[in-house]
């Protein structure tokens, strides 16, 4: 970590966001993000490795489309924070809105606090961790990577998943189509730990039944829930 | 999209008509088509409140003026507030107040709700109407982005429950069994002004309200019948309710002190009112409701 005494500081204040993001990626080594107060797409596209610090609330999209970045934010962030993560890290001091970590493709994103509905929609790769709790169809067609929910998952944790593994470390409110429990491995449990996270109740693992990788008018049924 | 915000005191009145136009304009980008507000200031116990939609230029103000019951008949830019004593049912006054004149649509009857509406920006709002200039309780704010339905007054939200007194409902996407609820309602004997599918919620809340729901269960009814895709505010003279569509597609967000709630589709709307107050909001979940009361 750079020290924030030499970071570039850069102030949302007076600034459009076009001249924010064009601050951020010019800067090199570390750069503090002042006053973002619910902006959206801040810090998107940043293609190097560059530390990030938002100090206080974002808005959506931020830190989207990154590659090598090492993102935090103090504070809440809204919708799809981190999407499209190639690699790199984003830490969310707060909560997060809805579909967090959508296709993500590598990298880790840690959000402190609760994350809204879809969160990890169709993940490509990756390690999404939620603290907190997770809402609607979170990990909805995911298809590699890893999505760790320390809290509880509501209504369709997992639906049509392709691939990939979901850890709920609390309650779960209901399956979606096609995910299916799975044996914990020690293996599994020596990452979890290695991530630095703790269930609130136990470890349930999630993975795909794939029964809907192909169609089969024998299990019409499956595909008639699943649509 | 669309931008909605809501807030109310839980004890006293203060400024919500600035509190009102500071989030609004924080979600201009989510509606630059129109923008309003139903707004509740102290309530009045004998008279009622009527906003209309008129044409200053043809004598409306002096039509409605030479209706029995009025007083303190002003008008602002389009809109005309009026003073109503008034002892009959609200339909008939709505329905004589837009037989005064051709060019006159009424948009709110209240004891204390107030409906505010234009086309524009919040700022353009609070320039003709001196919207944060405004003393209150409680208001729900809408900015339009318009999808299916013309831009132009009548089609902007707030919807009021017509002829419901005091109730208001803003909403954010597009309710698909819309002609379905109209016309159960039709059925009951109300009656709808605009092609748009905002106003069959506010007159589906205010009948059941009317038949005796409590507020809480006609949003938890309202989450099993609306279809669609829907995230709405509904305000009464003492409460505002706020409801997500089962499938989270629309984005609700809200907050809580001891002295105050406050709800917006986007932070950014709440941290423009109050970037220091340390406020946490938290999303509402998939087809969850809340309400709270003054």
């Amino acid at each position: 970590m750079v020290p924030v005494e030499e970071a570039t500081l850069v102030d949302c204040n007076g600034r459009s966001t076009r001249e924010i993001n064009e601050l951020i990626r010019g800067a090199e080594g570390s750069v503090v993000v002042r006053n973002p107060l619910g902006r959206h797409c801040l810090g998107v596209a940043i293609l190097k490795p560059l530390q990030v610090v938002f100090q206080g609330p974002v808005g959506w999209y931020c830190a989207t489309m990154g590659d090598g970045l090492e993102a935090e934010i103090h504070g809440n962030c809204g919708w799809s924070v981190g999407q499209n993560l190639m690699s790199g890290s984003i830490v969310v001091r707060g909560h997060a809105g809805s579909s967090s970590g959508a296709t993500i493709r590598g990298g880790t994103i840690r959000i402190d606090g609760n994350s809204g509905a879809r969160t990890g929609i169709s993940m490509k790769g990756g390690t999404l961790i939620v603290g907190g709790n997770v809402g609607y169809m979170s990990g909805f067609m995911m298809q590699t990577g890893t999505l760790v929910v320390c809290g509880d998952a509501a209504d369709g944790i997992g639906d049509s998943m392709y691939e990939g593994r979901v850890f709920v470390g609390g309650s779960i409110a209901s399956l979606g189509s096609d995910a299916v429990e799975a044996e914990v491995t020690e293996g599994d449990l020596a990452e979890l730990a290695a991530l630095n996270v703790e269930p609130s109740q136990s470890w349930t693992k999630l993975v795909a039944g794939r029964k809907l990788w192909n169609f089969s008018k024998k299990e019409f049924e499956v595909w008639k829930a699943a649509l | 999209m669309c931008g909605l915000v809501g807030f109310l005191y839980r004890e006293r009145y203060g400024p919500v008509g600035e509190i009102q136009v500071k989030m609004l304009d924080a979600l201009y980008r989510r509606g630059p088509d129109s923008t309003g507000v139903a707004i509740y200031g102290h309530p009045r116990s004998e008279t009622y409140v009527l906003h209309a939609r008129i044409d200053a230029s043809d004598g409306a103000v002096e039509s409605v003026k030479a209706l029995e019951g009025m007083k303190d008949v002003t008008s602002a830019g389009a809109d005309l507030r009026a003073e109503v004593t008034w002892a009959g049912e609200l339909e008939r006054l709505a329905d004589s107040v837009e037989h005064a004149n051709g060019h006159i649509e009424v948009t709110s009857i209240g004891r204390s709700m107030e409906i505010i509406k234009d086309v524009g920006s919040a700022s353009d709002l609070d320039r003709l109407y001196g919207l944060s200039q405004r003393e209150a309780s409680h208001a729900i704010g809408h900015t339009r982005m318009a999808t299916e339905s013309r831009v132009d007054v009548l089609h902007s939200h707030p919807f009021w429950a017509r002829p419901f007194a005091d109730i208001a409902v803003v909403h954010n996407g597009h309710i698909t069994n819309e002609h379905k609820l109209k016309r159960r309602l039709e059925m009951k004997g109300h009656r709808f002004f605009t092609g748009n599918d905002s106003e069959a919620i506010a007159v589906y809340i205010a009948d059941k309200l009317a038949d005796g729901a409590t507020l809480d269960d006609a949003l938890k009814d309202s989450v099993r019948e609306l279809d669609g895709t829907f995230a709405y505010l509904v305000s009464t003279r003492d409460g505002i309710g706020v409801a997500r569509d089962p499938f989270a597609t629309k984005p609700m967000l809200w907050a809580e002190t001891d002295e105050f709630v406050v709800m917006a589709s986007e932070e950014v709307a709440i941290l423009a009112a109050f970037p220091d107050a340390g406020l946490v909001p938290q999303e509402l979940a998939a087809g969850e409701v809340r309400w709270w009361y003054l």
